[in-house]
């Protein structure tokens, strides 16, 4: 019997142990809750890519407790989902994006070659730049936005902001002599970051295009806030996923907007090889996801009227391909088989589809979540959410 | 069977030239990249290279055409059969551009990985005679590590056998490797081996997070030297220091992608502190920095290059003994995990802590990973004793590398260290240090 054969029964048996009596019939549809109220898409993904043996396998479920007993049970759960394309991050992600599969430079260095959903959202919306955001931990996600084509790119790309690279700049100049407290002095910190966004804030990662090349007095009252929240929270948080989630945050509350991509990513430390931070990684990005689901829920703007779409970005290697899940360049079926949850509005309740679907899947849906529409590409929008 | 092993690589192209001439253009830039390697390649890597280059030779023109036709369309397609470059590190660099332009390079790896399944068993069959010698990798848990008993050697458990130990007195670090490879008042294991008939300091490799057993196995070398090959990543920290900051500074000061940096650390003349190694010659000098530059975490991670130097040196010079030992790895600081190559503690106040839950977390699943990339290799498959051992543990876990799995071992005799160490020298077929007998179940 070939393995996928046994892995699928194993998806299968895994996400039926999650939801019992719960797969979703072909036809079945969600309805939409309230007609004409706008609606908001949030997708969130697990930067960096997981393996299905350390998230949704039952020897998984540990590190995603949040997903497993409190996000699977609202939505729709696609065990069966894959990507096909270069397992890097930025052409991972790249295809999420934009619903067809990206060869452009690993590190992020070119833009997507065709539209990508925040341009094909905007320009036929004719949306200003605030409604649409990339807030994403990867620091080569610059060019995440949109594409560079004719007709598209800037005017009408989205926000991106690389918390985690404005994060490692002030470390990088906290750290830079052998005098001064470090990184400890979490205030000089704090001061440093805030009033960089004053300062050459595209080589600290902001590439915010409200209004020409700074960003606006809303823009930075809501970065400055949430740089001070996460200094602040008792918590402690050092990661840059938590400063993602505390900008995340602070987005959705002050300017709320309608479609936002975040990836988390600290659970790319897997390539420092060390097993159990890659796992507490995921647990961390488990309980982030889980927070701004909450967020979203606290806030009018959102409660009721958001879909949420949660997904890794790519697998990592499997355990025969050597050093498992130290690295994704094997290309190997651990690297591409993933799993996708969707839950809220549209998306019908603590159903399972055992239907084979793909990342380039997701810009679609959200084109028909928030009701614009994209250049045909590579995926198609998923039939059992209700549009 | 194989020709007479080339002493260099140049006379081994130029036997080889006409078959040169007929590869696709990448695969022949890769045979070109392997070569000037020669003088750092450890002897089955050179082996390993003529065996390739006559195992190609061998196939009929039919067969060779089957064989690389994949290849070969995806070069046309990408257009490589353009390329000119004379050097073949250019080349390649070439090839693999063209290929990643045209997106192709994923299907062209897969394509040559066939290649590679082709001709394996004619490469095993020119390098491994029946009577190969047997192996020994011995996997230590160092003290410190927060053993959780019911998870220990979780992955392989099934596989091998666990046998309870007696430690009597044995417990510390010290006087646990003191009884496991130096028992008694004759030689320890790595002295034994050293004295052995064609036995070079590359046959025994040690590869720690800390210095322990390089300091057992200097003291027990006498005149002879230390004869095995030893990595301590503790030993080696003023190196990695060096090698960290001239990267950081690379980094800070602006490269254009990852092969610049590559490029530039290659350059780098940076050497092991003069007492760190075992035994220093080029190629073991080189392997380090490899190790350091290619293993992600390497350079920041004690158990991290542990597993990565392990498994490398299995792989490259298959030695007939690896020891890899780990150790506590650190908690990483605040901040620390976002900073690569950088060096937070100067103006970091926070004390060093120590992570020993992690760790042991961190070392089952590489020690597991030590005996899958092990069992990958034609040298240790069936050939192989495996023992996994936790310093002041009362139990170790031995698996036989081909032999049928015994279980979980219920009901295994109780053994003493002793005769571990009289059970690894047995299987070595070297004399023993110790007055025990061997583990019959095990060498039987």
């Amino acid at each position: 019997m070939p393995p996928w054969t046994t892995s699928r029964r194993d998806v299968l048996r895994g996400a039926a142990a999650l939801m019992a009596d719960a797969i979703v019939p072909r036809r079945t549809y969600a309805e939409r809750e309230r007609a004409g109220v706008e609606t908001r898409a949030i997708v969130v993904t697990f930067g960096g890519g997981v393996r299905w043996e350390d998230t949704f396998a039952p020897e998984g479920w540990s590190n995603i407790p949040h997903l497993v007993s409190d996000l699977v049970p609202q939505g729709l759960f696609y065990p069966e989902t894959r990507y096909d394309g270069l397992t890097g991050h930025f052409n991972a992600t790249g295809a999420l994006v934009t619903g067809c599969l990206q060869n452009v430079d690993a590190y992020g260095n070119e833009a997507p070659t065709t539209p990508t959903v925040f341009e094909c959202f905007r320009k036929e919306r004719r949306l200003p730049p605030e409604q649409a955001w990339v807030i994403a931990s990867n620091k080569s996600f610059g060019l995440l936005g949109g594409s560079k084509l004719r007709d598209w790119g800037d005017p009408c790309a989205a926000n991106v902001i690389l918390p985690k690279q404005f994060l490692v700049e002030s470390i990088k100049s906290a750290v830079a002599t052998d005098a001064g407290p470090g990184v400890e002095d979490r205030q000089a910190l704090a001061e440093k970051m805030v009033s960089a966004l004053d300062e050459g804030y595209e080589g600290f990662g902001w590439r915010v295009h409200d209004s020409g090349r700074a960003p606006g007095k809303e823009v930075r009252a809501t970065l400055a806030k949430s740089l001070l929240d996460y200094f602040n929270d008792p918590l402690v948080p050092t990661s840059g996923d938590e400063l993602t989630f505390f900008m995340t945050k602070e987005i959705m509350s002050r300017l709320a907007p309608s479609l936002v991509l975040v990836n988390f990513w600290d659970i790319d430390i897997a390539h420092f090889g060390a097993y159990s931070l890659y796992l507490e990684a995921i647990r961390r990005t488990d309980r982030l996801v889980h927070g701004l689901w909450e967020h979203a829920q606290s806030l009018p703007q959102y409660r009721r009227r958001t879909t949420l779409i949660v997904v890794p970005e790519m697998g990592r290697d499997g355990d025969p391909s050597g050093n498992g899940f130290a690295n994704h360049r094997s290309g190997d079926e651990s690297c591409r088989r993933l799993w996708l949850l969707a839950v809220g509005a549209g998306v019908p309740r603590g159903l399972v589809s055992e239907r084979p679907i793909r990342t380039t899947d997701v810009a679609p849906t959200l084109a028909r979540v928030l009701g614009f529409k994209m250049p045909e590409g590579e995926g198609r929008a998923l039939s059992e959410l209700a549009f | 069977m194989t020709n007479a092993p080339a002493s260099d690589a140049a006379s081994l192209l130029r036997r080889h030239r006409e078959l040169l001439a007929r590869l696709p253009v990448s695969f022949r830039a890769f045979i070109g990249v392997e070569a000037e390697k020669w003088p750092t390649m450890f002897g089955p890597e050179k082996a390993y290279l003529g065996a390739l280059l006559e195992s190609i030779a061998s196939w009929t023109a039919t067969e060779m055409a089957d064989a690389f036709a994949a290849v070969a369309r995806l070069e046309d397609e990408a257009g490589c059969r353009d390329a000119r470059e004379s050097d073949a590190r250019q080349l390649q660099d070439a090839t693999q551009s063209l290929l990643r332009r045209k997106g192709l390079l994923p299907r062209w790896r897969q394509e040559v990985d066939a290649v590679f399944r082709r001709l394996q068993p004619r490469i095993d069959e020119r390098l491994r005679s029946a009577d190969a010698p047997r192996r020994l990798v011995v996997v230590l848990y160092g003290q410190g590590i927060a053993i959780q008993r019911d998870g220990l050697w979780r992955r392989l458990r099934r596989i091998g056998t666990r046998i309870p130990l007696r430690l009597e007195g044995a417990q510390s670090s010290d006087a646990f490797l003191r009884t496991l490879f130096a028992p008694g008042e004759k030689p320890s294991l790595f002295s034994a081996l050293r004295d052995s008939a064609a036995h070079g300091p590359h046959d025994t490799w040690i590869v720690e997070a800390g210095e322990s057993l390089h300091a057992l196995c200097e003291a027990g070398a006498g005149q002879g030297g230390a004869g095995a090959t030893g990595l301590s990543y503790a030993r080696l920290r003023p190196y990695r220091e060096l090698l960290a900051r001239s990267l950081y500074k690379k980094v800070v000061s602006g490269v254009s992608g990852p092969q610049e940096l590559a490029g530039y650390a290659r350059a780098l003349d940076i050497e092991p502190p003069a007492g760190a190694l075992l035994h220093s010659d080029e190629v073991v000098r080189a392997f380090i920095r490899d190790v350091f530059l290619s293993g992600n975490g390497t350079l920041l991670v004690n158990n991290t290059f542990v597993e990565w130097a392990a498994v490398q040196a299995l792989k490259r010079a298959e030695p007939r003994l690896l020891v890899a030992r780990f150790g506590v790895r650190d908690k990483m600081k605040p901040f620390s995990s976002l900073l690569l190559f950088s060096s937070p503690r100067p103006t970091d106040q926070v004390p060093i802590m120590e992570d020993p839950l992690g760790s042991f977390v961190d070392v089952e699943q590489l020690s597991y990973y030590v005996w899958v990339n092990a069992e990958k290799s034609a040298a240790y498959r069936g050939k192989t004793l495996y023992l996994l051992l936790a310093e002041g543990v009362d139990e170790m876990l031995a698996i036989r590398s081909g032999a049928p799995a015994s279980g979980a071992g219920e009901g295994a005799t109780e053994a003493s260290l002793g005769e571990v160490a009289a059970t690894m020298a047995a299987w070595l077929g070297v004399a023993s240090g110790a007055s025990a007998r061997p583990l019959a179940s095990i060498t039987g």
